[in-house]
This record gives structure tokens, C-alpha cells and sequence, in this order.
């Protein structure tokens, strides 16, 4: 879900470069107009008025969508195997962007949240959810972030997504969840939002 | 070999063709039962490691038959008389010490009794009831009768409660554990609760309470939030148990009667689990994971005060269960591998090397959690499955470190037990292909019965017995 959402905005940023160059290309001669010279200068006050109002725009639209994209980076999933709590390789790609948008962003914190799958004892999928938790909070912490930004907590089995009692539901359900504690008002784009 | 099913027809067939008692008590039990358990695990492969008995069923040498008379009534004791008959009954055939002799149609009910003719029918014990009204309460007059001895082994006066309260049923299940103990000197199970967690119908996980028997369920928190592994204090009066309901996972501790609830205030950071009274009422011991580490820690309860660590890893250790007298602990731990948890044992005061418990083999697996110590001092209880197959109830000989152990179940999944207040039964939650419940088994018998079904119940834990703080008053 997360890799969509980056991808249709990264597509949609590189829609509105290319618009935009096609935009820039000179503008038509205007035709020759019978009326005063006047006209022609107040017309073109206006369209470069108009150009950067949209241009602001945007700009904004950008902005927002970046940031949109930063906060569903912070809050996208992680998800672990069968009665593991390491991270899997195609979990890393999530965290480090997670990890980018925290290093911009210091005021913000997160709550990690492990689950686990149904199968098993309900208290010591308790303990494993706090392992699976316990995993990306380290993963920050190696990452230079500082312990004090993330609180872990772990819901074992008891909250599952999927309710099916396969391994499809299960594999949903074996995952770390996250939720922005402080700072969802100070979330800042990586790479200074340019 | 009728005598090993033990339906009430047949039972009473047996009775009523007057076979001797040396007959009844013979060996045929032990036949069918044996049988039963080689049959049921020699068609189960993959369970447990070899050198783990397959064997769900211990052959009890004497099971004394049990008849109940119709409970008469005087002074309009009449109208509750077949109720009170009805749970006794029921009570006395889930301690299952006897083979059951009630419901008999056209029994000889009041007046003298006639033990020639009980004898006749095979009972070796043999219940009579009275209930009179007394003003606007009742009065039952029990009797036990020897039958083999042809005399009156014990008589009480009860006086029950008002039977529209709440606490009827209950104090006729205090009488049910007098006559266990009467006739076997061992405490009953019935005068007992159950408590667990489940989906309440707003959606979040509360507690509830139920009676030994299935009956009385009831919510006791509403929350809002997950709340989990409830457990009793010794007295029956408190439960402390795992709750989100103030944001972040605490220890809580409720006054039962009054729903009254406290937060337990660690003042440390991680989350707080599975919390279990010491059997001196006065610490709590529960499980903390705290930042890569985790260990079990003890916090007392009266002062509110003195967190003490008992254990510290880098792993879990959880779940813990104290041996009767306090002075030593069962609990979960996966410091051999995350995914393969086992049961160990070890001093309570911190220090002591744990012991094994659970089978463990070295590279083959196995997955074994939620210990619960038997009020009998020798055992524990706990759940597993063995690579990657079912989840099954055992019992472990803790003095065998893991080389001796009971299978109870052999169908679905099952998880979580804990022990009556009797020593013998044990609850535990049931997945079978209908649906969830809670489930007892005789760990005597290896019987199961199913006590609540329909509902998805968690963690369960059976109280100490409630027969003191609901017995009704005895009145000679």
C-alpha cells in the first residue's frame, strides 16, 4: 500500500515537472491587435499573475503530497514470519525511509505496536509481539535515533487485521504497527522538501 | 466391561442385575481405559518426543458408586427441593470420584431408608435430602448414608440462601465439596469460579467470571480496552490481571465485589504482563519487557511498593506459576530460540538455575507455554505441540525434568490450563472444529466436558475454592 502511494506521487510529481516544462516553452506571437499597447501590457500582467498563482499551487499540492507521503512512511507497516521477530530484508526498504523522515522531522514520535498471528499461546504472543517491537525500535536506535523517541507496546494476538484462520490472514496479522505520539503537526519532507 | 461406560443406564442395568461390588471395581475400568489411550496414541504420530508417555488416562483403582435419592420437601420446601437436588447432583458428577446413580425413576424417596434394597442396586454411598421452608428461606437436611455399612456416615442442617439471590447457587455448591469430602477427605472443586477474557459485544476484551460448572457468566469489567490474563488471589477476593484500559499496559488489581480497580503503578517503562499472586497474598510476580531485555519481577501489593527483579535475559521470560508452598516457580521462557519456547523451573528467590521441564530435544523443536503449578506440589500443567503439529494439554512430573509426562487431549487445539482448587481438574480453552469454548478434563480420568461453548475465551484461571467466603451456614 505504502509503495503505491510513493509511487503515485513520485509519478504525479514527475507529471507536473514535465507540464510545467511544457509550459515554459515561449508562448505564442500574440496576434497582432488593433488596440492600444495598454491592453497588451495589462493582459500580461495578469497571465503572469495567473502563472504564479498556479505556479503556488502547485507547489503546495507538491508540498502536501510530499508530506502526505512522509507521514504514510512513518505509519506504514512492517511485517514478520511465523514466531520471528527479526526484521525481514523487504522490511528494511520501510524502515529506512521511516528513518529518513524521523532524522527531518525531530519532533515527532512514534508508538510501535507488535501483533502476532493467532496460533499459539495468547500471553507468550504478548511477548513475541513486544519482541517484534522491541526489533525496529533497535532498528531506530542503530540508525542514530535516540530510544526516548519510541514507545513500544505489544497487543499480541488480540488484535488481529485479518480475521481468516489462514496463512494469508495470518501473514497480515504477524506485523508491527505505528502511530505518531508527538510532532504529526511538525512532520518534515527528507531532503529538506525542495 | 459395561462398568467402564459410565452412562446412567447402563450403571443402572448394572445395578438393578445386582452384581457383586468385588465385580464392580474389578479391572475391567482399567481395560477400556488403556485401551482407549494406547488406540488414541497409536493413531497419533508427531506429537510429543519418544520419551514422552502417551498415556491421557491413570486407572483409579476404586470408583465407589453414588446414589441420589429425590430430595424431599417440608413446610413448602418442596418447590426448591428438586433444584437443589439438581445441582448437587450435577456437582457431585463433575468431581468425577463416583459413578453416579440419580435421576432414578420411582426410587425410594423419605422415610427410613432402606439399604438392603440400595445395596440391591449396587450403591456404595447414598445421598438423602430434605428442604424445608423456614419463614421466607429453606433449610436443606442432608444426610450421607454407608450403604455398605447400613448407617448414616454424616448429617448437616444448611441454611441457603434466598434462592432468586445470587449467591444460591453457589453456596449449594459449597455443600456439593462437604460431601466430597466426606466421603473421599479431599476438597471438592465445585464451590469454585472461572475467570478468563473475551470479545464483549461492544468489541473490546474484557474480563468475565463463570461458575464451576459452566453456569453464571458474567462480565466483570468494562473497559473498553484488552484486557487479559486475569488471576485470583489465594483468598478469592482480588483479581490482578493485564489491561490497556488507562492507555498504556498495566498490572490492575479488582476487588471482586466491589469492581473496585487500582492501577499498579511500577514506575518503570516497558509493558507489564501476565501477573500471578504469590500463595501469600501480599506480591504479585509478573513479567516485564523492558528495552531489549525482559525478566520476571516481584512488586508488593499491600506496601505498593518494592519492584524486585527475579530474572533478566535478553529473551522472555513469562508466565510464571508458583509451586504451593511458594518456594518455587514454574514459568514460560524462549531463552533457548524465540520460536521455541519451554517450561522451566526454578527457586523463587532469585538466583536458583532453572530446570527444564517441558521436552526439550536439542535441534527437534517443539513449542510449550503457559505453565500452571497443581496444587499437589509435584506437578505442572502446561500447553505445546511438538514440531509442527497440534496443541495439546500435559502435565509434566517436575521432579522428572521433563522425561515424564501426561497427554490429557487428542483432538483440535488446546490451550492455556489451570487447576481446580481440587487438584484434579484442570480448565483449559478448547479449539475443536465447531468452534472455541472452555473445556474441563479429569486429569484421573482424562474425561473432558466442555463447560462453555459458543464464545472465544482466553487465558482462563480457576479460582482458589470460594467455599469459605460462600458457604451457607451450617447449623450443627
Amino acid at each position: 500500500m505504502l509503495h503505491r502511494g510513493l509511487i503515485i506521487s513520485v509519478v504525479a510529481a514527475g507529471l507536473f515537472v514535465a507540464s510545467c516544462g511544457q509550459e515554459e516553452l515561449p508562448p505564442p506571437p500574440p496576434p497582432p491587435v488593433e488596440e492600444g499597447p495598454n491592453q497588451d501590457s495589462i493582459d500580461a500582467a495578469r497571465r503572469a499573475a495567473e502563472e504564479a498563482a498556479r505556479r503556488a499551487a502547485e507547489e503546495e499540492a507538491r508540498r502536501a503530497a510530499a508530506l502526505e507521503a512522509a507521514r504514510e512512511a512513518l505509519t506504514a507497516m512492517v511485517f514478520f514470519d511465523f514466531d520471528m521477530a527479526e526484521i525481514r530484508s523487504d522490511a528494511e526498504g520501510v524502515l529506512q525511509r521511516k528513518v529518513d523522515v524521523l532524522r527531518a522531522s525531530p519532533a515527532v514520535q512514534l508508538r510501535i505496536e507488535g501483533h502476532a498471528d493467532e496460533r499459539g499461546s495468547s500471553e507468550y504472543n504478548l511477548a513475541l509481539g513486544s519482541r517484534r517491537a522491541e526489533a525496529v525500535r533497535q532498528f531506530f536506535v542503530n540508525a542514530g535515533l535516540p530510544e526516548s523517541r519510541f514507545d513500544v507496546r505489544s497487543y499480541g494476538e488480540e488484535q488481529p487485521r485479518e480475521m481468516g484462520s489462514n496463512e494469508q490472514s495470518w501473514a497480515q496479522n504477524r506485523r508491527d504497527e505505528f502511530v505518531i505520539t508527538a510532532g504529526g503537526n511538525q512532520i518534515q519532507v527528507p531532503g529538506g522538501g525542495q | 466391561m459395561r462398568k467402564g461406560v459410565r452412562t446412567a443406564n447402563q450403571v443402572r442395568q448394572v445395578g438393578r442385575g445386582g452384581r457383586g461390588r468385588a465385580l464392580r471395581r474389578g479391572t475391567a475400568l482399567l481395560m477400556v481405559l488403556l485401551a482407549a489411550a494406547a488406540g488414541r496414541a497409536a493413531a497419533q504420530v508427531d506429537t510429543i518426543p519418544g520419551a514422552v508417555r502417551h498415556l491421557g488416562v491413570v486407572y483409579e483403582s476404586y470408583v465407589p458408586t453414588l446414589a441420589i435419592s429425590p430430595f424431599t420437601g417440608r413446610f413448602g420446601g418442596l418447590t426448591v427441593a428438586p433444584r437443589v437436588e439438581a445441582v448437587i447432583a450435577r456437582d457431585l458428577r463433575y468431581s468425577d470420584r463416583f459413578e453416579m446413580m440419580d435421576s432414578i425413576p420411582l426410587a425410594p424417596g423419605g422415610g427410613a431408608v432402606d439399604y438392603g434394597l440400595w445395596d440391591q442396586f449396587g450403591a456404595d454411598w447414598l445421598v438423602t435430602g430434605q428442604v424445608e421452608g423456614l419463614g421466607n428461606r429453606f433449610v436443606l437436611v442432608l444426610e450421607l448414608h454407608d450403604v455398605v455399612f447400613s448407617e448414616v456416615k454424616e448429617r448437616a442442617r444448611f441454611s441457603l440462601p434466598r434462592p432468586d439471590a445470587e449467591d444460591f447457587r453457589m453456596a449449594i455448591h459449597a455443600i456439593s465439596d462437604d460431601v466430597v469430602r466426606w466421603i473421599t477427605g479431599e476438597p471438592g472443586m465445585a464451590a469454585s469460579r472461572i475467570c478468563f477474557s473475551m470479545e464483549s459485544a461492544a468489541g473490546s476484551q474484557e474480563l468475565y467470571v463463570v461458575d464451576s460448572d459452566g453456569e453464571n457468566l458474567r462480565r466483570l469489567s468494562n473497559f473498553n480496552s484488552l484486557t487479559m490474563s486475569c488471576s485470583w488471589s489465594p483468598d478469592g477476593s482480588r483479581l490482578a490481571f493485564l489491561s490497556f484500559a488507562s492507555g498504556d499496559p498495566a498490572i490492575h488489581e479488582m476487588e471482586i465485589a466491589t469492581r473496585q480497580t487500582r492501577v499498579l503503578d511500577f514506575n518503570r517503562a516497558g509493558q507489564p504482563m501476565t501477573p500471578v499472586y504469590h500463595p501469600n497474598g501480599e506480591e504479585i510476580i509478573f513479567s516485564l519487557a523492558d528495552g531489549a531485555e525482559s525478566g520476571l519481577f516481584s512488586w508488593r501489593v499491600r506496601e505498593d511498593c518494592c519492584l524486585w527483579r527475579l530474572t533478566a535475559g535478553r529473551w522472555n521470560d513469562l508466565s510464571p506459576s508458583f509451586s504451593p508452598d511458594g518456594r518455587r516457580l514454574a514459568f514460560n521462557s524462549n531463552r533457548l530460540g524465540v520460536a521455541i519456547p519451554q517450561i522451566y523451573v526454578m527457586p523463587a528467590e532469585s538466583g536458583g538455575r532453572p530446570d527444564l521441564v517441558s521436552p526439550y530435544l536439542y535441534g527437534q523443536g517443539g513449542y510449550y507455554t503457559s505453565p500452571d503449578w497443581a496444587p499437589s506440589g509435584d506437578r505442572v500443567a502446561f500447553h505445546g505441540r511438538y514440531r509442527r503439529g497440534s496443541y495439546h494439554i500435559l502435565i509434566a512430573d517436575v521432579a522428572a525434568q521433563g522425561q515424564r509426562l501426561l497427554q490429557l487431549t487428542y483432538e483440535g487445539n488446546n490451550e492455556d490450563p489451570s487447576w481446580a482448587p481440587d487438584g484434579r481438574h484442570l480448565v483449559f480453552v478448547g479449539e475443536r472444529d465447531w468452534g472455541f469454548g472452555l473445556f474441563v478434563v479429569d486429569t484421573v480420568s482424562g474425561r473432558i466436558r466442555p463447560v462453555l461453548s459458543g464464545v472465544r475465551p482466553r487465558v482462563p484461571d480457576w479460582s482458589p475454592s470460594l467455599a469459605s467466603t460462600e458457604a451457607p451456614t451450617r447449623e450443627n
